[in-house]
């Protein structure tokens, strides 16, 4: 996978951030176009190359939702694949009630939906940090799949958050 | 990006949102999601049982403007349709319609995806009522 190569590290969805910065800067520093001003065309284009290439990894990796989404996405399991589309039927209902309730709620009901919604995102997170330590231990498509109704699941719960806090907002 | 004329009528004044009773064994009942945006898609048919046409569409959605305009439009198309007719609803029909950018067409899968899941609730449920009757 092009994004972990570029920064010297093996696929892994659990990345330890400061390493990770330094991995760039240190990589952004020995490619940065301003060191091949006098070289071969050739080769200042490869370093500007190497620096976008940089800069997209870092910017992926970084974070762990993108991360993941990115590693999903190199296995084929990106989210608009029908492969990707792993929602669970009662996940749908939930989120279609908790939908309508919103929609009736007061100010009141809103501020607690809003900190059951951040609980509910609190417990995928720490669902996920599980499933990614799995799937690093183990990289197999059985260990991957769950990433993926995770994120599904976390993207549900993430616009519920954004509608809550909205609602409290207007 | 602008929406078109169209998803802007359909996104201000929805048609035929609301609710049909699930348990009706003859209300078909189709919940379908995308991951990747988080829309979620309820649409619901009831169909007249000796004349096999729908005789009411229902629909809530949560989600973008074209994912509102979208089913509000099936809901409108389903209306009159017998239960073949509708499941020849093609999203491409949905997407000419409202003059779909590239970018939304997952929506109107979306709302073909919730017609045929709604279709198949009710079949599924129209066959276990007379394998019942049989048996009684």
């Amino acid at each position: 996978m092009q994004y972990f190569e570029a920064l010297g590290l093996e696929p892994r969805l659990t990345l330890d951030a400061a390493d990770l910065q330094q991995r760039f800067y240190q990589r952004s520093r020995q490619w940065h176009p301003d060191r091949f001003s006098t070289k071969s065309a050739p080769e200042q284009a490869q370093a500007l190359e190497m620096t976008a290439l940089l800069n997209d990894a870092f910017r992926t990796l970084r974070d762990p939702v993108a991360r993941a989404e990115y590693v999903l996405s190199q296995n084929g399991l990106e989210a608009s694949t029908q492969r990707g589309k792993d929602v669970p039927a009662d996940l749908l209902e939930e989120v279609l009630d908790l939908n309508m309730a919103l929609e009736e709620a007061d100010h009141g009901q809103i501020t607690r939906s809003l900190a059951q919604f951040e609980q509910m995102q609190a417990a995928v997170d720490s669902q996920l940090a599980s499933q990614f330590a799995a799937w690093d231990a183990q990289p197999t498509p059985d260990t991957l799949q769950p990433v993926r109704a995770s994120l599904n699941r976390r993207k549900y719960i993430a616009n519920l958050v954004r509608d809550a806090r909205k609602a409290l907002d207007s | 990006m602008a929406y078109s004329d169209k998803v802007l009528d359909h996104y201000n004044n929805p048609r035929n949102v609301g609710s049909l009773d699930k348990a009706d064994p003859a209300v078909g009942t189709g919940i379908v999601g995308a991951p990747e945006c988080g829309d979620v898609m309820k649409l619901q048919i009831k169909v007249n049982d000796s004349t096999g046409v729908i005789d009411e569409a229902k629909f809530k959605t949560f989600g973008c403007g074209s994912a509102i305009a979208s089913s509000s439009l099936a809901t409108e198309w389903l209306k009159g349709k017998t239960v073949d007719e509708a499941l020849a609803i093609k999203n491409t029909d949905i997407v000419n319609e409202l003059s779909l950018p590239p970018v939304k067409i997952h929506c109107s899968v979306l709302a073909e995806d919730a017609i045929k899941a709604a279709i198949n609730d009710y079949k599924a449920k129209a066959s276990t009522s007379k394998t019942a009757g049989v048996e009684a």
